[in-house]
């Protein structure tokens, strides 16, 4: 690993630079002072210094529609076109609470039956993290064993320090971009980096005992407490960085020509589970509920070894009755110390 | 974009079907053949497994192979008319264009299985699944391999019964094979016996000796047959089903099939029934 | 309001109360479900209680008993929508009122205070409140930190209720809202609005948070639910959204009693309330009706035919 200094300069023209030869995709506000990934063509644009984005940059990789395949019923017969290149891009600015939950995301379209629209898109992109300076009140990444200016999952890691920013690079990709603009890179220097401190900030709750407890325990008296006041819209899953679910359909004009989509979907909707005939394995908000902090707390583990939440309290700030995972994960610790809360 | 040449798992190989076949007022079965000789001769399904049907422009569906290996050259499907696309297939006849993957899912364990005793448990569509390790299991020289195969197969009227021309005529005729037919409600036309699936069981007792019991259909029959099972001295590892989830991706990617961590399109269909009780009681 | 609670509760008047409790942290309160007597103690108000309660009433629709629910004035407008629309039974609903004098935005309060902190006593201090938390005091005024639907508010207290909580709020109501809100949008040229809009819908995420809080909407089959509708699909892109949106406007329009819940819950910030109330906005204008569920015995604008419609766009 190759530890250099990036001046705030620079980086401004680094970004004008990547930008002009490749795509860039970083985190700017909209006129409503919403904060999202998005494509730039400026560097004055990018936020350097933001809290979480509304939205984590997971549609960079896996869009919320994204087109599967065309067909076509013609005289030769059925054709069919696969959708699923990528052109090459740079996501600057990760946090990383998003950089770990792309870790997480990796294993889910990896495996057996890789997932082309994801791999494509993950390997067409090179990734510059940043460290979090001012973490929002809702963050609790420390909670996951790491912290607001861990690198891993970038390319390249940005950290505040002195006048610019250190930069760690961590991959031959991130080595790559460097050697492209070898002039606007400089040997690291000595200044401390500024969110060494932020990692203090940042709230770190309790997990010991919860993974045991759900693993031995589906029905917990527990859930009664927190569903009822669950709306079931998909807010939560939506604004989540690990939340993969979709579904698939197909539209076409005139019958013969079309197209396969998938969409997010979403494990909080009635219809997610709901099979031909009116059978609903998950009837109510109550099993819902369930599913997603199962999830989050102990599927993921199970099946991958990753953790399904990365902390970056995106579900916290949104939910709009205020059913939060670090109240959960509380409580849940509180169950399984005392058996009930 | 789409210049990608990769090996794309959501990308159905076109198929054409060859026969149509009713077997009652809504389930047909279809037997069909990849349009690319070379994607047919590399399918390589096992029995238990299941493929995603697609009609482009209405969608995919899970649905069983009910073929079996040992049937070269053609897929054969069963299916019942519920929904939108199962409803399109319903519409389709000989010389139509569908798309199908897979295969897809783990596979009834009939390694475990040779030498042994087997009792196949059905009701109504519940046989298609079944019918692809029976088919395998009496197939030429597979049939030395295993003991004797009994099939208990239910459904709720005569018209109801899928596959009469195996239950009725070609099963029995195998070695060592026993075929019990049974209606839920008495019939005129029917000669046989009249009863549920459960309570059939529990007359014909099979002994619970060497022997692996297999079972699939309405998921209150499957229920009920569970309970009999133990009851009759069979223990949860010799009892194997397979569990329906809605389904989408079918490649353990779209989350919705889960039961716990498991997800049934790539840990399923099939189950032991010592497996199903370390899962969450969710289906 | 928990004596009330508690004493409902206890008498068997009701066997439920839907109320306000302490959310994580001082921005936020969460709905909360007593059955107990003992719990009563849970239930608060202060001015971040923005949540509409009366959605939650749909829930207890076909379950023994009486429910209580805790409702504001703009909430209870939708209490007796839902009356008029006979989703639920007024026999069955017990609704305490709440008096308000405008609820905060926690969006605007956010950087003011120490998220950690936990509301010991509201007081009503001027135009605005003082939230007394343990590290002291904070201040805040409804023309700074408001929510934005309260400055055109006509009913501060309810406008339905078997007992108010506290004595009423003495706020003036707005009698005449002049629709400054839609009036700016209107002014817009064609190319600003479509911008405008564009902008906002493209941000959609179709996660249905507008549509499955609001009271409106209490159909049993959506039809945003539904695979191949051929109206609107599941994709979400600029032009399926719109779809999304202008058929939801139409849809509630009439019954939409403008208390801005859509708007609150909206995680990208569309502007769903300005959309509702262009509708509100000719409503008024063109059948010169007042706000839907101001009265109980209302009759809804499009559930009913006269004689004398102007029919424009027919
Ligand atoms: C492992 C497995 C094996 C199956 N084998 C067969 C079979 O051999 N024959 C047969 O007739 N049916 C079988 N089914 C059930 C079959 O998948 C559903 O009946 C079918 O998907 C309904 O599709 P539809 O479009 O007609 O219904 P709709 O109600 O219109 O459903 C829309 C979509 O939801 C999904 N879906 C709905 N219900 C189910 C369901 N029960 N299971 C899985 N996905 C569902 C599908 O993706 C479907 O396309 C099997 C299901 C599973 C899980
Ligand atoms: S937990 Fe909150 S965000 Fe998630 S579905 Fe329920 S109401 Fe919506
Ligand atoms: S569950 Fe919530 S806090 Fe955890 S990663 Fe998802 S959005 Fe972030
Ligand atoms: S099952 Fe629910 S919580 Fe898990 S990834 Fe899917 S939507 Fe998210
Ligand atoms: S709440 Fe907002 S993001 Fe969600 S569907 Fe409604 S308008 Fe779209
Ligand atoms: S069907 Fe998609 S994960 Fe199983």
């Amino acid at each position: 690993m190759e530890k250099l200094f990036i001046s705030r300069d620079s980086l401004k023209k680094l970004l004008d630079r990547l930008a002009r030869n490749l795509n860039l995709v970083a985190p700017v506000k909209d006129p409503e002072g919403i904060i999202m990934f998005g494509p730039v063509a400026d560097a004055g644009q990018v936020l350097l210094e933001y809290q979480n984005s509304t939205l984590p940059p997971k549609s960079f990789f896996f869009p919320q529609t994204e087109r599967l395949f065309k067909f076509s019923y013609g005289q030769e017969g059925m054709a069919l076109e696969d959708m699923c290149g990528s052109d090459k891009r740079v996501l600057f600015g990760v946090h990383p609470c998003d950089l770990k939950s792309i870790l997480s995301l990796d294993p889910v379209f990896a495996g057996a039956y890789k997932d082309p629209y994801y791999i494509n898109k993950r390997e067409n992109s090179a990734i510059i993290g940043l460290a979090c300076s001012n973490p929002s009140p809702g963050c609790f990444c420390a909670t996951f064993g790491f912290g607001p200016d861990d690198g891993e999952g970038s390319d390249i890691m940005l950290t505040p320090s002195g006048k610019g920013f250190d930069a760690d690079v961590l991959t031959d990709k991130g080595q790559e971009i460097v050697a492209s603009y070898k002039d606007l890179f400089e040997k690291a220097g000595d200044s401390p980096r500024i969110a060494g401190e932020t990692r203090l900030t940042v709230k770190k709750l309790d997990l010991t005992g919860i993974k045991e407890l759900l693993d031995g325990n589906f029905e917990l008296e527990y859930w009664n407490q927190v569903f009822e006041k669950c709306l079931g819209c998909g807010i939560c899953t939506y604004v989540c960085p690990t939340c993969h679910c979709f579904d698939i359909y197909d539209s076409s004009k005139g019958g013969c020509d079309g197209e396969r989509y998938r969409s997010w979907d979403s494990c909080m909707f009635t219809h997610f589970t709901m099979m031909a005939g009116g059978h609903n394995p998950r009837p109510s908000k109550k099993e819902r509920v369930r599913n997603r902090f199962m999830h989050k707390l102990k599927y993921h583990i199970d099946r991958y070894g990753l953790a399904g939440c990365v902390g970056c309290g995106r579900c916290v700030k949104s939910c709009p009755v205020n059913i939060d995972i670090r109240r959960i994960i509380s409580d849940l610790g509180e169950v399984s110390r005392n058996g009930q809360l | 974009m789409g210049n990608c040449k990769c090996d794309n798992p959501y990308l159905p190989y076109p198929a054409t079907i060859k026969e149509v076949i009713d077997e009652t007022v809504d389930v047909k079965s279809f037997q069909m053949v990849f349009d690319d000789p070379e994607v047919m001769e590399s399918f390589k399904q096992q029995p238990g497994q299941v493929a995603q049907i697609s009609i482009f422009g209405v969608g995919e569906a899970t649905i069983s192979i009910t073929s079996s290996p040992t049937r070269k050259g053609i897929l054969e499907f069963s299916v019942k008319k519920v929904g939108q696309l199962t409803a399109a297939l319903h519409d389709l006849g000989p010389g139509s264009r569908v798309g199908v993957r897979g295969p897809y899912g783990n596979h009834f364990p009939y390694e475990i299985m040779k030498g042994r005793d087997l009792l196949f448990v059905g009701g109504g569509i519940g046989l298609a699944p079944l019918r692809s390790l029976i088919d395998f299991v009496l197939a030429g020289e597979n049939r030395k391999e295993f003991g004797k195969v009994e099939i208990i197969y239910g459904a709720r009227s005569v018209d109801d019964l899928c596959f009469k021309y195996d239950i009725l005529d070609n099963w029995p005729k195998y070695d060592n094979t026993d075929v019990y037919v049974t209606i839920d409600r008495a019939d005129m036309a029917w000669q046989g016996h009249v009863g549920f699936v459960p309570s059939y069981l529990e007359e014909v007792k099979p002994s619970p000796l060497n022997k692996y019991a297999i079972t699939c259909g309405p998921p209150i029959m499957i229920k009920f047959v569970l309970q009999a099972l133990n009851k009759m001295g069979f223990q949860d590892g010799q009892i194997i089903t397979t569990l329906e989830m809605k389904m989408k991706c079918g490649i353990g990617k779209c989350g919705r099939c889960n039961i716990g961590s498991k997800f049934v399109c790539l840990d399923g269909p099939v189950f032991t029934l010592s497996q199903l009780k370390e899962l969450p009681p969710e289906f | 309001m928990r004596e009330i609670a508690r004493d409902l509760l206890e008498s068997g008047q009701v066997n439920l109360v839907i109320g306000y409790g302490r959310g994580t942290g001082i921005l936020r309160t969460t709905p909360v479900f007593i059955r107990k007597p003992s719990d009563a103690g849970q239930l608060v108000y202060n001015p971040l209680c923005g949540n509409n309660l009366v959605k939650y009433l749909l829930d207890q629709r076909n379950k023994e008993g009486r429910a209580a629910v805790c409702v504001k004035g703009c909430d209870s407008r939708a209490v007796n929508r839902l009356i008029q629309d006979r989703q639920i039974d007024r026999e069955k609903v017990y609704i305490i009122g709440l008096p308000c004098g405008g609820i905060l935005d926690p969006d605007r309060v956010e950087g003011a205070v120490d998220p950690g902190e936990e509301i010991k006593e509201t007081v009503i201090s001027g135009e605005g409140y003082d939230l007394i938390t343990a590290a002291g005091k904070y201040s805040f005024t409804m023309a700074g930190a408001g929510s934005e639907k309260c400055s055109t508010c006509q009913n501060h207290n309810p406008v339905v209720y078997d007992v108010m909580a506290g004595d009423p709020s003495d706020t003036p109501d707005i009698k005449d809202d002049g629709f400054d809100d839609v009036r700016k949008i209107e002014e817009m040229t064609v190319e600003q609005k479509s911008a405008y809009w564009d902008r906002q819908f493209s941000r959609c995420l179709r996660c249905y948070a507008c549509r499955n809080s609001c009271t409106a909407c209490s159909c049993r089959e959506c039809v945003f639910d539904q695979v191949n509708t051929g109206w609107v699909s599941r994709s979400s892109n600029l032009s399926e959204n719109t779809a999304f949106h202008l058929i939801r406007a139409f849809h509630v329009a009439g019954r939409c009693v403008d208390c801005g819940e859509c708007e609150r819950v909206c995680p990208v910030g569309i502007p769903l309330r300005v959309l509702n109330r262009k509708i509100l906005m000719d409503l008024k204008d063109l059948f010169n009706t007042a706000t839907p569920g101001l009265t109980p015995d209302g009759e809804r604008v499009l559930g009913q035919f006269s004689a004398d419609d102007p029919e424009e766009f027919m």
